[in-house]
């Protein structure tokens, strides 16, 4: 049995409909992320099961128990925020330590535990500072320890390495996932980015528009795109009408297709011609017309003597098992 | 290459408003500790006996108790009356903030002398009649303050990101009452004691209200210094001297109790 079930979760405003019926069952212990673009209720539903906003229908069981009738001080469960919500007045440590305040236990225990949860974050010798003296990247790892403190049965992560710059996002990317695993702690991580969701999950709910559109390992949703939004959405997908299709690779095509930039190859029969490029660190994206076609190729920048000059004509291969029918 | 000029010029209009400022004020104090001073360039001797006069006044003492009185009145209520007010607007509806800023400006739209008179119509008979009694002032000096500490305190307020704060205080255990008074309030501090000060000095040194409204029957001390203009000029300066001494050090002991702690 699994141990967040979320079912039929409906949730309005007024007379706007957010989502409705959703469904979704996570394993203890599980890391999943929530992905979809901005506006699809990623962060409402995440409200819906920490208590912080109603639900208008459906069950949220932990561990078999519905908490939807319990107030959010009552579900145990820790949440990290987007704006890190630190306590401006309180120094790390005291922001640490609420949680237990709040909870009465012991001045002994409670600086132990303080101590431990801001080591674990690396940020021990900063206990003494505000919020205001730490950078970005410091403050959302205390407020990681400050939701870790009072040991939650599950964690939820609404974007939180959204405000941060690229560097320290990846380093913390991999420390959120390391502590994690340690505690083996059932997570939810929300991101509107598909490399932070692809990177750190177990497994990957995409969302659109309030519906789960696809769920699954990162290998799954990369490779076997369900329909048009999952594969623009994550993986930058060439998307093809079935008649745009048909001119590309000359064959009878019954609906769209689509095919990942990496699966389209040069030294092929198809003839193309280079439109533009640009680099993406190790991958160079190109731009390419064939057959009055639009598409994204990319290609491993392995050498500058490689590069393919705009207005150059060259020949493509398409993998045909790369070529994906979707809906 | 600009800056040193620039600099200079920026000192110089600095400490030419600081002695425009000063001046008068300097003249005042000069005139509160000379013994008389008319056909002459500088005064003909010193003396404190004006302060000593002053400060011995038993009606002058009054008039300052009771003008301390009034405006810590109304700043009490001010306070506990708009601390919640604003919580329960930023944190449920803050759609109405948009209205409150236009409500909160009514108090300056209408001159206190118009003002005065509907005051006194409201007041002067029936179940509210407070008319002459110092509450009437105390409610009074709370709307004129109510527009100063609603502003500093809610730019406060939008500094920090009440919601989320509220948030994360509730799913670490905290009741709503106890995150608004351990997590919001503090942060706040600065906002009102800032407003205090200013509404304070402000209402300190108000006259039209308290005569309109008040006048000798309780008489504070703007009114005070109005009924004595009669008098020797050198007790009015002493009066007009130690008033301002007066603000300035609450101003600067509030600065200080403002600075300690992040
Ligand atoms: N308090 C609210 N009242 C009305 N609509 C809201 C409220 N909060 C969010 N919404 C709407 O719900 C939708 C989903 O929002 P949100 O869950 O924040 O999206 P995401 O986190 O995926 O970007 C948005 O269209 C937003 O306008
Ligand atoms: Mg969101």
């Amino acid at each position: 049995m699994s141990f967040l079930s979320i079912q039929k979760l409906d949730k309005r405003y007024g007379t706007t409909s957010i989502f409705t019926g959703i469904d979704c069952e996570i394993a203890r212990g599980e890391f999943v992320t929530l992905l979809g673009p901005s506006g699809c209720g990623k962060s409402t539903l995440l409200r819906c099961i920490a208590g912080l906003t109603d639900v208008s229908g459906g069950r949220i069981l932990v561990d078999g128990q519905d908490i939807v009738p319990l107030p959010p001080q009552k579900r145990g469960i820790g949440m990290v925020f987007q704006s890190y919500a630190l306590f401006p007045n309180m120094t790390a440590a005291q922001n640490v330590a609420f949680g237990l305040r709040m909870q009465k236990v012991g001045k002994t225990e409670s600086d132990k535990r303080v101590v431990d949860a801001l080591a674990m974050v690396e940020l021990g010798e900063f206990a003494a500072r505000y919020p205001s003296q730490l950078s970005g990247g410091q403050c959302q790892r205390v407020a990681l320890a400050r939701s870790l403190v009072t040991r939650p049965r599950l964690l939820l992560l609404d974007e939180p390495l959204s405000a941060l710059d690229a560097r320290i996002r990846k380093l913390l990317r991999e420390q959120i996932r390391g502590i994690q695993q340690e505690l083996g702690l059932t997570t939810i991580f929300v991101t509107h980015d598909q490399e932070e969701a692809l990177t750190m999950s177990d497994r990957i709910f995409l969302m659109n528009a309030g519906q789960i559109v696809q769920s699954g390992d990162a290998e799954t949703l990369y490779t076997a795109p369900v329909d048009a939004f999952a594969a623009g959405f994550i993986g930058n997908y060439n998307l093809l009408d079935a008649c745009v299709a048909e001119a590309l690779l000359r064959r009878t095509m019954t609906c769209r297709i689509a095919i990942r930039p990496e699966a389209i190859g040069f030294g092929g029969d198809i003839d193309a011609q280079i439109k533009g490029h640009s680099l993406l660190g190790n991958v160079i994206r190109y731009r390419v017309e064939a057959r009055g076609v639009e598409l994204v190729v990319d290609v491993l920048n392995r050498s500058a003597a490689d590069l393919h000059a705009t207005g150059t004509l060259v020949g493509l291969s398409i993998d045909d098992s790369a070529i994906r029918e979707v809906a | 290459m600009s800056t040193k000029p620039a600099a200079l010029y920026h000192r110089i209009v600095v400490w030419a408003l600081f002695a425009m400022l000063l001046l008068p004020l300097l003249g005042t104090f000069l005139y509160s500790i000379s013994t008389s001073w008319s056909a002459t360039v500088l005064p003909d001797g010193l003396t404190l006996k004006w302060y000593i006069q002053l400060w011995t006044e038993p009606r002058f003492l009054n008039a300052f108790l009771q003008s301390i009185l009034v405006c810590v009145g109304a700043l009490l209520l001010a306070t506990v009356l708009i601390l919640p007010l604003l919580f329960v607007v930023h944190y449920h509806f803050p759609k109405l903030d948009g209205l409150m800023n236009v409500l909160i400006l009514l108090p300056f739209a209408v001159p206190p002398v118009v003002s005065s008179v509907g005051l006194l119509q409201l007041y002067g008979s029936g179940p509210l009649a407070m008319t002459g009694t110092p509450w009437i002032l105390v409610g009074c000096y709370f709307t004129i303050a109510l527009p100063f500490m609603y502003r500093a305190i809610t730019n406060n307020l939008l500094a920090i990101n009440i919601r989320d704060l509220m948030d994360a205080a509730h799913l670490l255990g905290a009741s709503t009452w106890k995150a608004a008074l351990l997590v919001i309030l503090p942060n706040l501090r600065k906002g009102l004691v800032v407003s205090l000060l200013l509404s304070f000095s402000f209402l300190f040194a108000e006259f039209v209200f308290a005569n309109l409204l008040v006048g000798t029957r309780y008489e504070t001390l703007q009114v005070y210094l109005n009924n004595m203009r009669n008098s020797s000029g050198h007790f009015s300066s002493a009066l007009v001297i130690s008033y301002f001494f007066f603000v300035l050090m609450f101003t600067w002991i509030a600065n200080r109790l403002n600075r300690d702690r992040g």
